[in-house]
């Protein structure tokens, strides 16, 4: 098993015990490099490299180590969830409920706990179930009604952003969780979820390690497992796939409540290191999750892309992000100067990967 | 029209007597026996008869919305027959999904959605079936065992391709309907649907196709052929149905029909005659050359070679 | 034949599960109860009711232009509820961000026929008209909050708010006491005009430098990296000052990650802002008292039904903050800030 060769299957270097003879010689070989070019996430790569040179080359303080743990950690919360949304949108569908799902999870995990006095875990094991099950929701209702995805996920949407408010003002009086940082298991869980790793003097925080780990697993399910051909056959061809005897909607559901699995551990995240959640957050990051994996080389219309393309699409907007920011530009700009710089970034991955497909 | 009763009689008692491959007594794979489909109260098929036997291409013709595809629909296990009988075996069958179907050997290859374009060739191969190795947690795709099965299929049916890794979006129309089939052939499919495979190719591309329908004939695979091409259909099939409006309007043996009588009862028959008549009437158009009820009814005489060359030259 | 009982028995198998989850489930909520923290504790502080006017019923709509989920106006909510009940008044409240919409709930109101109501000018152009109606029918309207610069030409009974400048003005004077040198103001929600003005009064009395920076308030872990990166890139920065208290947290541990020794200054309240003063995490408070605006704003209008009284004389804004709350109060504010009520 090569874990190293986290490649997507569209464009795997051809394997040894190919043929050798035999060939009828109209299809020219692709060279090497046209080759590489046109795995979904080089694109992304030379952007990301070009952003972090532009941005090493403009701003002093970016250049420490320090700084690159910044922007990480900022690219890993985003990155962690960026990944199940990739992967869902690889088997063509969309998730809008996926910015407010995080604080949905948090929230639950928050109030059950402070309401009945019990252990965090508790509250930290409910609210995975609420997570998933908030998943299996919308794969079953989509897989239901037959309605697009869009639409049934911007209803959970907007379910989730109402009773997140309605919800914690019930129990709490407040828009805000109480803050649960005195309770039991609360030391032990932050330990877990939001503590942090000094390597070389330089502080990185967990989720870093978190989100390459589970980038490695999304890599190794997306091209090395029955699930991940499924996951490229339902976004590629859904007919196809039912007729040839993938199960659908079982592939469908499972990959929202990967969703969900990943806006728990978020959610997790955001109130163990936070203690408190307001209720209101999250709103509008379902979308960055998206951009993140466009930017990362997954099509918007599904069947194509891989899980490193995300990881690279989310560190492109951590750099960005910060890197304006270090680079002291008046901050009146800001937004607009993300969106310049992820409008290159989003064009050099373009032009790559034409470059790859022209013969 | 009185052949219509009569063919239909005739396929079903004596189907493939002069053809070579079939086998005289081979037990019916699949049978549909008087079977039908509704919708609601659209009633898509009717009372049709068809048998396939091992060996044999049973080819099923017919226009648009003749019912082509609510019958392999119903083959397939993609939707369930609502009147008589569909065997499978001999044996009275209702399939919920086309998962039942493929574990029967029951194998549908579709027009237009028999692969997924951006997938690499042998990841369609074996796309539903694939191959692992290793206990749970760590179960993966057998990638080496996959290319090489798919490469050696492949070339078992005379395919041979320089890149199992290229999408399969790449290949041309004609290629990706053979590597299906061979996918088909391969997960021992005994009975093989090919819906319209030849309808978007062009000459040269179909005869590929029409030589694979063969190769799979050959390794005696019951194959059901959906085309609207008399033509393609004469050069392989060893019986004929014809659906029309959702009833069989024919159902004959090779060795019972000659290709224009084939070609007369997919474009019409009894209508064109009508049809003739009124443009008669019409001046200045000249229905001299037009087919008429003569040729429908004719006896199947001519050799099958003969007639196939000279109708296609007078039809194209 | 067995087609018939065997989806019976699946779902049979796989209700087991579901019972045994939530029996585990109920075992696990109640053998892990938490020692300490929680519900149970808040519960132990128990708080007194309050006495009944006995004037007649009367009818009173808050308007605001409050986004879903914002603490601020939670508790502005909470005093004109408090007022409500104390003077037998009944308050219909309402509350949209986009004008028009704020506007169409004020003509809402006036259809109701109430007897007076309260309103935001947070865009006082797009109010103008239904004010102008609410006059016409005879519904005394007094402002709270914001538009302090218009609520008399608008022709309102009273107002009750902080303006934005003089708060920022007041922190800006209050950090030239505490010796800082170089300040940068976090705006968490890009070109909202309270947030700019805040920043802009603190600019114009703090004699050191001042700069702004915009983040994401949406995204708590963005707001993080960005006051972290931003410290980073200046290690002359003394003082972190935001906008709102959830910033102020995050702000904390953002400084602790740059390693820096910024003190943080930060604008409105709540309950864990208190123990992060009392634990100086953070430096001091400017609270607006957002309860009592509208506490206040209710019972001006309940005086002005029954009594004829105009609050501020009806010439001069009733000013609530700002109030500052330093190591030095906040032991009596954390009273009222875990009640949600400051």
């Amino acid at each position: 098993m090569t874990m190293s060769q986290a490649t997507a299957p569209a464009a795997e270097p051809a394997s040894p015990d190919s043929p050798a003879g035999g060939k009828d010689g109209r299809t020219a070989e692709r060279s090497v490099v046209r080759r590489l070019l046109g795995r979904p996430e080089v694109g992304a790569l030379i952007a990301a490299v070009g952003v972090y040179v532009f941005f090493f080359a403009v701003a002093p303080p970016f250049r420490e180590a320090s700084s690159l743990a910044t922007v990480l950690y900022q690219a890993s919360v985003m990155g962690i969830m960026t990944l199940p949304v990739a992967l869902l949108m690889i088997g063509g569908e969309f998730d809008l409920s996926a910015g407010v799902a995080v604080t949905t999870s948090a929230l639950t995990a928050a109030i059950l706990s402070y309401q009945l006095t019990v252990n965090v875990w508790t509250g930290v094991i409910v609210a995975l179930i609420a997570s998933l099950a908030v998943g299996a929701f919308n794969g079953w209702l989509l897989i239901k009604t037959g309605l697009p995805s869009f639409l049934v996920t911007l209803g959970s949407f907007l379910i989730l952003q109402g009773a997140n408010l309605a919800v914690t003002k019930i129990f709490t009086g407040n828009v805000a969780s109480d803050s649960i940082s005195d309770m039991d298991g609360f030391d032990q869980a932050k330990s877990v979820f939001a503590s942090e790793i000094s390597i070389g003097g330089v502080n990185f925080k967990i989720t870093i390690f978190y989100w390459l780990v589970f980038a490695a697993l999304a890599t190794w399910l997306l091209l090395r497992t029955k699930f991940g051909n499924w996951i490229f056959a339902v976004g590629g061809n859904q007919d196809s796939a039912r007729a040839v005897g993938v199960p659908v909607k079982f592939t469908k559901i499972a990959l929202f409540m990967g969703v969900g699995l990943g806006a728990w551990f978020v959610g997790m995240h955001l109130l163990f290191s936070f203690n408190t959640v307001q209720s209101g957050e999250g709103v509008g990051n379902e979308f960055l999750y998206i951009i993140a994996a466009v930017i990362g080389g997954c099509l918007l219309t599904g069947g194509y892309g891989s899980a490193v393309g995300p990881v690279i699409g989310a560190f492109i907007f951590g750099m960005v992000s910060q890197g304006i920011v270090y680079a002291n530009w008046n901050p009146d700009w800001f937004k607009a100067f993300l969106g310049v710089m992820l409008l290159l970034a989003a064009l050099v991955n373009l032009w790559v990967r034409r470059q790859a497909t022209r013969r | 029209m009185t052949s219509n009763g009569n063919d239909k009689g005739k396929g079903t008692a004596t189907g493939g007597t002069a053809v070579k491959d079939a086998p005289e007594d081979g037990a019916p794979l699949v049978e549909l026996r008087a079977a039908g489909k509704s919708y609601g109260n659209v009633r898509a098929l009717h009372g049709v008869d068809l048998t396939v036997r091992p060996g044999q291409v049973t080819c099923v013709l017919g226009d648009n919305g003749a019912g082509k595809s609510t019958l392999i629909k119903i083959v397939s296990g993609l939707h369930q027959h609502t009147e008589g009988e569909f065997l499978v075996d001999g044996e009275a069958v209702r399939f919920s999904t086309p998962r039942e179907a493929l574990d029967r050997g029951i194998a549908t290859v579709y027009q237009d959605l028999a692969t997924v374009p951006l997938m690499p060739v042998w990841r369609n191969f074996f796309l539903g079936s694939e191959l692992t190795r290793g206990p749970w947690p760590l179960r993966r795709l057998d990638i080496e065992r996959m290319k090489k099965t798919a490469d050696e299929e492949l070339r078992a049916m005379g395919i041979v391709l320089d890149d199992l890794e290229q999408p399969i979006g790449t290949l041309s129309g004609g290629q990706r309907q053979c590597v299906a089939i061979a996918r088909a052939v391969h997960f021992g499919a005994r009975v093989l649907i090919l819906d319209e495979p030849t309808a978007a190719l062009g000459v040269k591309q179909s005869g590929v196709v029409l030589k694979y329908i063969a190769a799979a004939r050959d390794r005696g695979l019951g194959v059901i052929f959906i085309t609207h091409n008399p033509h393609h259909a004469y050069m392989v099939g060893d019986h004929f149905s014809v659906l029309r409006l959702g009833t069989l309007e024919l159902s004959a043996a090779r060795s019972e029909i000659t290709v224009e009588e084939l070609t007369n009862h997919m474009a019409g028959g009894a209508e064109l005659t009508a049809l003739k008549h009124e443009l008669a009437q019409v001046r200045g158009v000249d229905v001299a050359e037009l087919p008429g009820e003569e040729d429908v009814q004719a006896p199947a005489a001519a050799s099958a070679e003969a007639s196939s060359g000279a109708s296609s030259e007078k039809t194209s | 034949m067995d087609r018939t009982f065997r989806p019976r028995s699946r779902r049979a198998r796989r209700g087991a599960p579901l019972v045994a989850l939530a029996a585990a489930s109920a075992l696990l909520i109640a053998g892990c109860s938490s020692s300490s923290g929680g519900k149970k504790a808040e519960e132990r502080a128990a708080d007194a009711a309050a006495g009944k006017a006995d004037t007649p019923r009367m009818t009173v709509a808050l308007v605001t232009h409050q986004a879903p989920g914002d603490t601020f106006w939670d508790i502005v909510r909470k005093g004109a509820q408090a007022a409500a009940d104390k003077d037998n008044v009944e308050l219909v409240y309402s509350a949209d961000p986009n004008a028009g919409n704020q506007a169409n709930f004020v003509q809402n109101a006036i259809d109701q026929k109430v007897d007076g109501i309260a309103v935001t000018l947070a865009k006082p152009d797009a109010m103008k008209d239904v004010i102008a109606k609410a006059e016409k029918a005879g519904i005394p309207v007094v402002g709270i909050n914001s538009g302090m610069d218009r609520w008399q030409s608008l022709g309102l009974l009273s107002f009750f708010g902080q303006d934005e400048s003089v708060a920022g003005e007041a922190l800006g004077k209050k950090l030239n006491e505490t010796g800082a040198k170089h300040a940068v103001c976090v705006i968490h929600e890009q070109g909202n005009v309270g947030l700019e003005s805040r920043c802009a009064g603190v600019k114009k009395t703090f004699e050191g430098e001042t700069e702004t920076l915009n983040v994401n308030g949406t995204d708590m872990p963005s707001v993080k990296s960005t006051i972290t990166a931003k410290l980073k890139q200046d290690s002359s920065i003394d003082e972190v000052v935001t906008l709102g208290a959830p910033f102020a947290m995050t702000a904390v541990q953002s400084v602790a990650d740059a390693g820096g020794k910024a003190k943080i200054a930060t604008f409105d309240m709540n309950k864990e802002l208190t123990s992060a003063i009392k634990k100086g995490d953070i430096e001091f408070a400017v609270d607006q008292q957002p309860y009592l605006q509208g506490y206040l704003a209710i019972d001006s209008l309940w005086l002005y039904e029954n009594n004829g009284n105009y609050s501020g004389g009806g010439e001069q804004p009733v000013l609530t903050g700002p109030a500052f709350v330093d190591g030095s109060n906040v032991d009596t504010v954390a009273e009222y800030a875990a009640k949600g009520t400051r």
